[in-house]
């Protein structure tokens, strides 16, 4: 059910603004809709934001070496002070982990420079004399660098040259001096061969001395680095507070984003949004405990404004909302087809999945993530579906399936209950097109109520009833031609709804045109749909083919491991090892896949074959000014 | 010649193409969502989902590959079959075969475009994997039909 939605316009004194905001915050009821004049972005809120960026740098900091929630532990829950009283100790633990990430990567950034200086000198490292000994004469000109192998005979053969190396390999260190007056010569002899100028940094002592300091040097950042890492370690114990901050940090900020859109006068501001009609007794009691100076005005909706889409379902049928918001939001004016899709929903994944052990598997999995996890949102609703679909394939499964992929017809004679699938294919396709047909049938039964409840008779007759005629009438019609015993009577009155029906679609589908001619074609037109409502029908083949591929795959692995359990002595123990360990593994990863396989060919179905007959997507999301958390749940 | 030669060709062919189309799908999608993953690692799961879409093919053909394989006896201890079961078990795998390898390259693609779309819009990517699912369909009826000829061998 779409809950009905009011445009609230609240005015009162400033000096009450920031309470009233933390009481609406606290309800979770309005969402607050920009009537802001200012240009000016807010400072409060800017200062907010950059405390935000602060911690979750330092929680992405920390995070390597903090706690690591368990898969299944819930999100903490602490009441709203609890949590803002936190806000300074998570602001001076995050400044401190801030010093100390910065003062790791100082370190290694002094490390990496010292490593290249290790390595330009290493090629000196029998350079004999200090280097800052190492300067131009008077009246000797050097020449420091590294000449290639190749060309070191062509440097000894100038005999103005005197040559000292301190390498071996391919490229060699040299030191090269000459005569003042030579120098110019040397200088172009040496751009004429392999030679590479060197320039020593500025270190004192031999280039050994100089590197066995930074060796040393680094040794020692090393030890720093592990001890700072130590000290980040000590503080990600306590990364709960920083998370609390980053919390607390997100509610105020959410806060302080909905004062910037009031518009405010000298003495009062004004707010105005979106509210459920349910809840603006709740709206008003929450700012009456905060002053009783206030105007709080509730009116429907104008035609150019757009509510957001709010859907109430019971709880049953609350979980496949998200289903449903996958898809798509119903649009406000619309219908909500949750509480019509559930039971499809259900039926059909059963079937998909058809596997009686694994819809146990997947019920118990779900049951305990719901209890130990306690999911909300999005995953919440999920593993709620996931629980339903599991019941439903294990039903289904006692029906027409198998257990794990055993045979249990074989083993002791119990199932399947109805018949199976792998001997009696024709059958089950029946039973998945039948299946089919009827859930189309449900669309256009859906899309005739929508229509009559816009009190749109026409469109409920002519585009709805007519193909439920054409459709349920060929069906009729069609069933002796398979085989299936029928009345005479019921095939020629189905034939009759058929043509019924074609008659509505050819006569009135062009009803907005005034040419006859024009309305046929349109009518002929609409008519041709059929193709499309048999590729839906058919298209549901694909129940049976997922449960194929799911209880077949189960048998093969069975078959796979009963192989490796063949052997005999020895073999045969190690062979029943490896099987267990095999069989949970392939089986877990079986029920993983065909799970995802299941839930998601099942949604196409109802998106595609079944809301294409009746929904009317593309709502808003309700997005009331709230607590929206990340790390903690905030409670009453 | 008895046909098991024909059948082994058969499920070979329908594990091998399917497989092939799996293991391009997979790997296509695979490497956008790293490289989503490393814009966003909270995209990871959403992505996985993507990701092993196309790989539903390869098992596909494992399964056909399989039935083909017990039907025809060719695990050991079956009657020998003749040689037009053997045609018959060679054609059957043609559907998972071929409608694998190419379902699954085309459903890796936009798998890919997916991974894009939740990279872009994180709050999307069911429609991300609507989309997928849409190719997805015709392998599941190629799945469908070569079972059944197989069956009806």
């Amino acid at each position: 059910m779409i809950v009905e939605m009011k445009r609230l316009m609240l005015v009162a004194h400033k000096a009450d603004e920031a309470n009233i905001l933390k009481a609406l915050q606290d309800i979770e009821a309005v969402q607050v809709l920009s009537i802001s004049d200012e240009e000016k972005p807010s400072d409060a809120l800017d200062k907010v934001e950059l405390r935000g960026a602060k911690l979750t740098y330092s929680l992405e900091a920390i995070k390597p070496y903090a706690k690591k929630a368990g898969m299944l532990s819930p999100r903490r829950e602490e009441t709203l002070q609890e949590v803002m009283d936190r806000i300074d100790a998570g602001v001076e633990l995050s400044g401190v982990l801030e010093d100390l990430v910065r003062k790791k990567n100082n370190c290694r950034a002094e490390q990496e420079k010292n490593f290249s200086l290790i390595s330009a000198l290493r090629p000196f490292e029998n350079f004999p004399y200090p280097m800052e000994k190492y300067v131009q004469q008077k009246h000797v000109h050097f020449f420091l660098g590294l000449v290639a192998q190749k060309d070191v005979p062509l440097l000894q053969a100038q005999d103005y040259l005197s040559i000292e190396l301190y390498s071996e390999g391919s490229t060699v260190s040299a030191l090269v001096a000459c005569h003042e007056d030579d120098a110019k010569n040397a200088s172009s002899f040496l751009k004429s061969i392999d030679w590479t100028d060197v320039v020593f940094p500025k270190m004192e002592g031999t280039p050994r001395a100089a590197m066995k300091l930074l060796q040393d040097r680094n040794e020692e950042l090393e030890k720093l680095i592990l001890e700072i890492t130590e000290q980040i370690k000590a503080h990600a114990q306590s990364s709960a507070i920083i998370e609390d901050a980053a919390d607390a940090t997100r509610i105020e900020r959410d806060r302080l984003k909905a004062a910037t859109e009031l518009k405010r006068t000298m003495a009062t501001f004004a707010l105005e949004g979106w509210v459920r009609t349910d809840e603006i007794e709740k709206v008003q009691s929450a700012i009456e405990k905060v002053t009783d100076a206030f105007n709080l005005d509730v009116r429907d909706p104008n035609e150019d404004e757009i509510p957001p889409s709010v859907v109430k379902n019971n709880k049953f049928v609350t979980p496949f909302e998200q289903v449903q918001t996958l898809y798509s939001r119903p649009t406000y004016g619309g219908i909500d087809g949750t509480p019509f899709m559930t039971p499809c929903y259900v039926l059909l994944f059963g079937l998909m999945l058809s596997d009686a052990g694994y819809g146990l598997l997947l019920m118990l999995g779900s049951w305990l993530y719901i209890k130990l996890k306690k999911p909300t949102g999005m995953s919440g609703g999920i593993s709620r579906v996931l629980y339903w679909g599991g019941l439903s394939t294990i039903v289904w499964g006692v029906l027409l399936g198998t257990f794990f992929g055993l045979s249990l017809k074989e083993e002791i004679g119990l199932f399947p209950l109805w018949f199976d699938p792998m001997t009696d294919s024709m059958t089950m396709l029946a039973l998945c097109f039948g299946l089919g047909i009827v859930h189309i049938l449900f669309g256009y039964v859906l899309k005739m109520k929508v229509a009559f409840s816009k009190k749109d008779w026409q469109t409920a007759i002519f585009d709805a009833l007519s193909w439920i005629f054409i459709i349920s009438g060929l069906v009729m019609y069609m069933l002796p031609l398979l085989g299936i015993a029928l009345p005479e009577v019921l095939s020629k009155i189905g034939l009759g709804m058929a043509l019924v029906g074609a008659a509505l679609i050819l006569l009135f589908k062009g009803r907005g045109k005034k040419n006859p001619f024009k309305r046929t074609i349109a009518g002929f037109g609409e008519l041709y749909n059929i193709s499309s409502v048999l590729s839906d029908i058919l298209s549901y083949a694909r129940l049976f083919a997922l449960g194929i591929a799911t209880g077949v795959i189960a048998t093969v692995f069975n078959q796979l491991c009963a192989m490796l359990m063949g052997g005999s002595g020895i073999l045969k123990i190690l062979g029943i090892l490896i099987a267990c360990v095999l069989l949970v593994a392939l089986h877990l990863f079986n029920v993983a896949i065909n799970t995802l396989g299941a839930f998601v060919h099942c949604a196409r179905l109802q998106y595609v074959e079944f809301y294409g007959k009746f929904y009317e997507a593309g709502g808003r999301e309700f997005t009331p000014l709230g607590y929206r958390t990340k790390h903690i749940q905030v409670t009453k | 010649m008895d046909g098991t030669v024909l059948a082994t060709l058969g499920a070979a062919l329908a594990a091998v193409l399917a497989g092939i189309g799996s293991a391009i799908g997979v790997g296509i999608a695979g490497q956008a969502s790293a490289g989503a993953v490393s814009e966003n690692p909270e995209l990871s799961g959403s992505c996985l989902v993507l990701q092993l879409l196309p790989g539903t093919q390869g098992i596909y053909g494992l399964l056909i590959a399989f039935v083909i394989a017990s039907g025809a006896g060719l695990l050991g201890g079956g009657a020998a079959i003749t040689v037009q079961q053997g045609w018959r078990y060679l054609f059957a795998a043609i559907p998972i075969g071929f409608g694998g390898l190419l379902s699954a390259i085309y459903q890796g693609k936009v798998a890919v475009a997916g991974i894009n779309m939740v990279v872009k819009r994180p709050d999307q990517s069911g429609k991300a994997i609507l989309q997928a699912i849409m190719v997805e369909t015709y392998a599941v009826l190629a799945l469908l039909i070569s079972f059944l000829l197989v069956t009806g061998i």
